[in-house]
């Protein structure tokens, strides 16, 4: 469906429509180092983690890594990326850097992890969305064709965490303005090794939020709820998810 | 999740926290339940922009964790004290 959130049941903002319009478009096109048909693989992917048996016996247990077997996978994607996938989506508190090692042993190149990463927060974040508006998962198109450039960026050092990342005073002219407004904190900076591809995360990750963090009251941007209500959402939503940033 | 906390003194921090709970937990019922005394008490505008910063942090927690950013040093220094309290040193699993 094209546009589908023109046609959500509740009213929004005009920026986040289109916003979350663009988003779903370009998850079925090529991105940067995933073709079309591999980034809606890795959405549905990420949508059927939530009943994979694996998954629950990793999260009621003390040790995600006390558990053997395999993951209930739809068999589209290599199991490395299913890996990568299915902890991501269900229990990325517990994220280590022996899971992204693992990750890179099993051969996935850096910035593939990266794209799987960011497409696999993207249908967590459109499909919580939805479900909190009240508005039915939208399909989505064939898979667009073309290649992804695939693209290294040279310029990516490891660091500040386990991921290399384009510090900002390393990014050339095509993306410094990525850090503009001294917006240089570390999770702005933590996907920048596929710099295309969190150029389009953070496009949909600031209308759903905010662009500016910084500021202390709203300053004139258009919210239905204050700042503090919205500081108190983002507490609660990260510490029951066991994300203490 | 069982709704166990304490009163945040919020405007209607009650009501928010049952929704990003009930979203948390996957909970279409309960969901459903708290969207419609969202949209009712606070309006549809505010239920959509509670849900959308609920989504924004799926994502942000998300990114942190699977590259094991750290807290930026001003961040750091001035928590201190608070994740000792908390011994939130304790689930550094990196």
């Amino acid at each position: 469906m094209d546009r589908p959130y023109d046609a959500s049941p509740v009213v929004m903002r005009v920026d986040l429509a289109a916003a979350l319009n663009r988003n779903h478009e370009r998850l079925a096109q090529p991105g940067s180092w995933l073709d079309g048909a591999q980034r809606l693989a890795v959405v549905a992917e990420a949508r059927h983690a939530w009943d994979c048996l694996l998954c629950r016996k990793h999260k009621s247990s003390g040790s995600p890594y006390s558990v053997d077997g395999n993951h209930d996978a739809l068999g589209i994607l290599a199991p490395a990326w299913v890996e990568v996938i299915h902890r991501v989506v269900t229990d990325p508190g517990r994220l280590s850097q022996r899971w992204y090692q693992e990750a890179l042993d099993s051969g996935i190149a850096e910035d593939e992890i990266i794209e799987v990463i960011s497409v696999t927060v993207q249908a967590v974040v459109t499909d919580c969305f939805t479900t909190a508006i009240g508005m039915e998962t939208p399909s989505f198109p064939d898979a667009a064709t073309g290649q992804p450039p695939r693209r290294h960026a040279p310029e990516a050092r490891p660091g500040p965490g386990w991921a290399a990342t384009i510090a900002p005073e390393d990014a050339g002219p095509d993306f410094v303005d990525f850090y503009d407004n001294e917006s240089h904190f570390f999770i702005r900076r933590s996907l920048t090794l596929v710099p295309d591809e969190t150029r389009r995360l953070w496009e949909l990750l600031n209308a759903l939020y905010m662009e500016d963090p910084r500021i202390y009251e709203l300053e004139g941007l258009e919210r239905g709820i204050s700042r503090a209500q919205m500081e108190f959402l983002a507490a609660r939503a990260s510490a029951l998810l066991g994300c203490y940033y | 999740m069982d709704g166990s906390v304490q009163e945040s003194g919020l405007p209607q921090g009650n009501l928010l926290n049952e929704f990003v709970e009930a979203i948390m937990d996957r909970d279409k019922a309960r969901i459903a339940a708290t969207r419609t005394t969202i949209v009712e008490t606070l309006g549809e505008a505010a239920m959509v922009d509670a849900a959308a910063t609920i989504a924004a942090f799926n994502a942000y927690t998300r990114m942190a964790d699977a590259t094991g950013i750290p807290l930026e040093a001003p961040k750091a220094e001035a928590t201190v004290e608070l994740r000792q309290e908390l011994g939130l040193e304790a689930l550094n699993n990196g």
